[in-house]
């Protein structure tokens, strides 16, 4: 017989904002790499100034976990749901900064955007989006054959990250004056690398709740961390 | 190395033609706390109770398989079932001290088993009020009715009765559910210190007790052990789902 929990109502609310925090940063996300694309300087405002409710969302979710916590004293799966909710929150709220360093970074590209074209940070930023729309599913699902998509992805972009450096380095050495601006690309690139590598935290987790083994440090070192 | 103290092997239990244990094989680790858990009914007491014959009290019970301690059969037809009662010592949810002082409560089972030197008893009642922790708070007082101790004291008093004939192993059905907080945690304390020497069994329907205290757990549910695995392992990625319900407070 299964028994009613008063619990259950509490852990549909904290999955309720898990799920909402991660839609926000997709949308943070989605917004940035068309700002990139189409060196929209406005809408990279908007950017930085919608990071304030995901840092409102991530107290929320903080203070959420920590009352079930002490009030609940959670076991089993539902404790596996909470460490890696905390867990996530943490993940996604450095995403959404990484965000904001990227919008940050695109009025200084207005006269660039061919460079931008040209050295595929537009690509990248592509990629990124799409990596990210299989950490909304994964979250929202528990499926975790998003979780392979996104470590699949993530090795792309980290490959592609490397190849656009090699490539910045090779445009500073050869014209002093895209120096400035290469080396924002460069970081641009960097931030989108570490938007995936935290999407992988984030599927690191989620496996933890389905199967209950602690996979990170173990299972994708071969192909994302060196 | 971890020595199995305990060990069943196919063992049924029926209380005249009921079932109440279904092939029950479990190996209790020596000098650890193992915890019995399961909603009431799933034949937890019972099988501890079996674990020092408690149940031949009780008519129409027949028991099948092997319930070993150590290498002996306990059901064996020439066990003594004195002697294994003072090897297999057990602590009961409701303290039950007698209606005499502190003293004679400890000094009793000593006494019993022919121990009558007044300086051995004494030691005896030191060292067992000692190792139940209570001797501070009751050794300038040992000729006062037990009856006059609080809750808390009075259980610990009956661990100490316990311990004074020297057992191997303890069993404890829910020590602690009568007890206020301060109390419990006591209670638990005492069982984690006292597994350096024992081998302690508890049963109790307080599954945060079960997860702070014990090293192995095992879920019974209708007379059946379903599992059976380190406390770390039942309460942070269970093996049955039957468990997981259990534990998460989804049945039972």
């Amino acid at each position: 017989m299964e028994n009613y929990r008063i619990f259950d109502s509490e852990l549909d609310r904290l999955a309720h904002k898990v799920i909402q925090m991660c839609s926000q940063v997709n949308l943070q996300i989605v917004d940035v790499v068309y700002a990139l694309n189409t060196i929209d300087s406005s809408l990279a405002k908007k950017v930085i100034a919608n990071d304030e409710y995901i840092n409102h969302l991530d107290v929320k979710i903080d203070k959420l976990c920590q009352k079930i916590f002490a009030l609940q004293q959670p076991v089993a799966s539902d404790l596996r749901y909470i460490i890696s909710a905390l867990k996530i929150n943490n993940d996604l709220e450095r995403i959404g900064d990484h965000a904001v360093s990227i919008a940050k970074r695109i009025e200084p590209l207005q006269d660039y955007s061919q460079m931008v074209t040209e050295l595929g940070i537009d690509k990248i930023g592509e990629k990124t989006k799409n990596l990210f729309a299989d950490v909304v599913e994964l979250v929202k699902t528990h499926n975790l054959d998003y979780g392979d998509q996104i470590i699949q992805k993530a090795a792309e972009i980290k490959d592609e990250c490397k190849k656009i450096s090699s490539t910045v380095l090779v445009e500073m050495m050869q014209q002093s004056e895209v120096v400035v601006v290469a080396a924002n690309i460069l970081i641009i690139a960097n931030l989108f690398e570490r938007i995936s590598g935290y999407s992988t935290n984030i599927e690191e987790s989620i496996s933890f709740v389905v199967n209950g083994e602690i996979v990170k440090h173990k299972k994708h070192s071969d192909n994302i961390n060196e | 190395m971890i020595v199995d103290k305990i060990h069943t092997e196919n063992m049924f239990l029926y209380y005249s033609t009921k079932m109440a244990l279904n092939n029950i094989s479990i190996k209790i680790p020596e000098k650890k706390v193992t915890a019995f858990i399961g909603p009431s009914g799933c034949g937890k007491s019972t099988f501890l109770r079996s674990l020092n014959r408690m149940n031949d009290l009780i008519d129409g019970v027949k028991i099948e398989g092997k319930v070993m301690i150590d290498t002996i059969n306990i059901y064996d037809k020439n066990i003594d079932v004195v002697n294994l009662r003072k090897k297999v010592g057990m602590v009961f949810q409701k303290s039950n001290p007698f209606a005499k002082s502190i003293f004679e409560n400890i000094a009793y089972g000593p006494r019993i088993n022919g121990i009558n030197d007044k300086n051995q008893l004494d030691e005896i009642v030191e060292t067992a009020l000692k190792n139940a922790a209570i001797w501070d708070e009751v050794k300038d007082r040992l000729g006062d009715s037990a009856l006059g101790l609080s809750g808390g004291q009075q259980q610990r008093l009956c661990i100490a009765r316990t311990l004074a004939v020297n057992p191997e192993i303890v069993l404890m059905d829910e020590p602690a559910s009568a007890l206020d907080p301060l109390s419990t945690s006591k209670i638990e304390e005492l069982i984690v210190q006292l597994k350096e020497q024992y081998t302690i069994v508890i049963v109790t329907h307080n599954m945060q007790q079960a997860a702070r205290i014990s090293d192995h757990t095992a879920f019974f549910y209708l007379g059946e052990l379903i599992e059976y695995d380190k406390t770390r392992t039942i309460f942070t990625n269970p093996n049955k789902k039957q468990t997981e319900d259990y534990i998460t407070g989804r049945f039972g």
